[in-house]
């Protein structure tokens, strides 16, 4: 027994190794510079030994959050972005992923491709695609216009003038960003929905549940595991974004905080800055992150039980 | 006396009436006279699609070498890059007198042996050939020229706006055009465009190099009006939505809108749809470089090419066919460009003229300081 384990140890070694060096090494890099300093040519210095550590970026950064200063403004319209997109992710894929799973029969392969036939294309060819297709004349365009989505959306003021879809609307955002991740929050919701023992439904209709109440009572709770998985999938890359909202909008009212990070590590001089910013973001997924793992294992022991 | 702010590295920041010869140091001298180009390969770092491919086919043709293009797609990438010593280059080119002190004081450059380069006497505007920022052009030697204007579809945008007493109210004015809107995504640019239409109104000479941080921050609050106003895109792709009509009014380079003329135009839009308006005086203009990486194994083959893009063909091809931005050539002018009907009329005040270097500004590099009151009122803007 304890040799296989041992095997299986050395196998997982190369991989564990990779991800201590390449997440870690990385991630302390991003400390060492957010409090770190920069030189007289605007270089970041970073404090490799937390000793010496210089908290003045990072508190700078949090007295401007704190008194809702425009990082602030730009977290709060990131979060809501993600927010929206993660919750129309539910509410278009959980019913993809249960029709898959429960009654798909022998098309289950064909649809699971589909699902995974766009991810062949590169994610900004996808996104400079719908360029095209929403600009005023774009097929998009036309079909938005022709299913009365269009008019729907102008009379409850999502969108400022017929066929203006690119002239910075936030909705077209968080449209976009629903359109390039959802494949990957409904794939493990799949996988949650397809390993549900189908005789525990079975029972709660015997029992005398109706159809709707199995599904509320067994189903979506057996599900939830995967639910959360397919939303800590696609929250965690959206909140990073930045290329989503310059490539379908550019307006600084769809700006995410990826576009700050952005700004300030690949076009300006205040890297260090910009470094206070990820390690305040990663702080926030990490937080969001435990929150997934603590909420799982508890689901788990459940099961266990 | 006031102490005048320095740049990095405590070096001097060049103003026009503060012109700075950075020195020729034992350890850093040009190449001797009289020698002949070196094999190549000529190894080039450059903005990404920023030389004519055919005229670069042209020179390894003239000199039989090869040369290889790497490229970086902002100013800062490229000192970041150059600076960190990963990346040697024998020639750079595209930075601009916002770089060149910390190309100095990251001693990037080696210095220019004019033997070399007698076109750049012979072809180049006289206001270039010895510039403020760099006397006896020791290290830089300018490559294109533009200004910051208006582009417009004046098939699309009814107002005169070249007629305007402050044309810049256009944007300020511009609730018709929401959404199709562009403002240059470049803080220097953008914020010194509000800075221009204030001094405008008031009828004084803008300091668009200001490290005044009311003033810096006055601009933020004027450009972040914008938004209610017209929700504009903040973008640096005008040469493509201007002429696709996706935006029908932008802060543009000057360069960009001819280059809109010259490629971009769908089939059946002709090319006077376009105008540009950019000022005669307090506004901005621009150049960018050639220089020579100080780690260069090949220095005379790389002033060779410098001097080859001088030349008065070569420089005209580069700029009709391929990049749009002017090259700073006397013999090149509107007026060339008119009588061969590469531009319309419409056009004309997007090829800069030498006498606008005078009177219009170039933004410069600023102190450390300086530069982030810039960088934090465009963060603020950014933001939203």
């Amino acid at each position: 027994m304890s040799g296989s384990r041992w095997t299986w140890r050395l196998v997982a070694l190369p991989g564990v190794a990779w991800l201590s060096v390449f997440f870690l090494v990385a991630f302390y890099t991003v400390l060492a510079v957010a409090f770190g300093n920069q030189d007289t040519l605007s270089q970041p210095v970073p404090h490799w030994n937390p000793l010496d550590w210089n908290v003045g970026y990072v508190s700078e950064m949090l007295d401007n959050f704190w008194h809702g200063g425009p990082f602030w403004t730009v977290s709060l319209r990131t979060i809501q972005f993600v927010a929206l997109a993660v919750l129309l992710s539910l509410l278009i894929g959980y019913p993809v992923a249960y029709f898959t799973a429960m009654h798909a029969g022998r098309w289950k392969g064909a649809i699971l491709l589909a699902l995974i036939l766009p991810l062949w294309i590169n994610y900004l060819m996808r996104m400079l695609a719908w360029i095209n297709l929403l600009a005023p004349d774009g097929v998009g365009s036309d079909v938005l216009h022709s299913v009365g989505i269009e008019d729907l959306f102008l009379s409850i003021g999502l969108l400022d003038e017929p066929g203006g879809w690119l002239n910075g609307q936030p909705v077209t955002v968080i449209l976009a960003l629903l359109y390039g991740y959802i494949p990957f929050f409904i794939l493990p919701l799949f996988v949650a929905i397809d390993r549900i023992d189908r005789r525990q439904i079975d029972a709660a209709r015997d029992l005398g549940a109706s159809p709707a109440s199995a599904f509320f009572r067994v189903t979506l709770p057996l599900s939830w595991a995967g639910i959360l998985a397919g939303a800590v999938l696609i929250a965690l890359p959206m909140f990073g974004d930045y290329y989503t909202a310059d490539l379908v909008s550019a307006s600084t009212q769809t700006n995410m905080i990826g576009n700050q990070i952005d700004e300030f590590m690949r076009q300006g001089s205040e890297k260090v800055t910009g470094a206070a910013l990820t390690l305040l973001l990663s702080t926030f997924l990490l937080a969001l992150m435990f929150y997934y793992l603590r909420t799982t294992r508890r689901a788990g022991t459940a099961a266990e039980v | 006396m006031v102490q005048k702010p320095t740049g990095p590295g405590g070096l001097p920041l060049p103003r026009t009436d503060n012109s700075v010869t950075w020195a020729i140091t034992d350890e850093n001298k040009p190449v001797k006279d009289g020698g002949s180009p070196e094999p190549g390969p000529l190894r080039v770092f450059n903005y990404a699609d920023y030389i004519d491919p055919a005229t670069l086919k042209k020179f390894q043709k003239e000199f039989s070498t090869k040369v290889e293009v790497a490229t970086y797609n902002s100013a800062d990438e490229a000192i970041a890059k150059l600076s960190s010593g990963a990346v040697d280059f024998d020639l750079i080119m595209g930075l601009s007198g916002s770089n060149i002190v910390d190309l100095i004081a990251h001693r990037l450059l080696a210095p220019l042996n004019h033997s070399y380069l007698p076109n750049l006497e012979k072809n180049v505007w006289a206001e270039l050939a010895d510039p403020f920022y760099d006397r006896g052009s020791h290290y830089t030697v300018p490559y294109v020229v533009w200004m910051d204007g208006i582009g417009w579809r004046n098939d699309k945008v009814k107002e005169d706006i070249a007629g305007m007493d402050v044309p810049w109210d256009i944007f300020w004015q511009a609730q018709a055009y929401r959404g199709k809107v562009g403002i240059l995504d470049d803080r220097r640019d953008a914020l010194s465009m509000p800075m221009q239409r204030d001094a405008m109104h008031k009828g004084v000479r803008p300091d668009l190099n200001t490290e005044d941080e009311d003033v810096v921050n006055k601009a933020q609050a004027d450009l972040s009006e914008l938004s209610g106003i017209c929700n504009p895109k903040v973008a640096i792709t005008d040469y493509q939505t201007l002429p696709e009509g996706k935006t029908v009014l932008h802060h543009s380079w000057s360069g960009d809108v001819l280059a809109a003329a010259f490629y971009y135009l769908p089939e059946g839009t002709p090319p006077d749809v376009l105008s540009f308006w950019g000022p005669d005086e307090n506004g901005v203009v621009q150049n960018d470089f050639f220089c020579i990486g100080k780690g260069t194994k090949r220095p005379v083959l790389a002033h060779s090419f410098i001097n080859f893009m001088l030349d008065e063909k070569n420089a005209y091809d580069n700029f009709v066919n391929f990049n749009g931005y002017v090259p700073p050539q006397k013999g090149i002018d509107a007026d060339v460009l008119l009588k061969q009907d590469l531009i319309p009329k419409t056009l004309e005040s997007a090829v800069v003229r030498p006498d606008q270097f005078a009177s219009n500004q170039e933004l410069l590099q600023l102190s450390v300081t300086g530069q982030r009151f810039w960088d934090d009122a465009w963060s603020k803007f950014k933001a939203g």
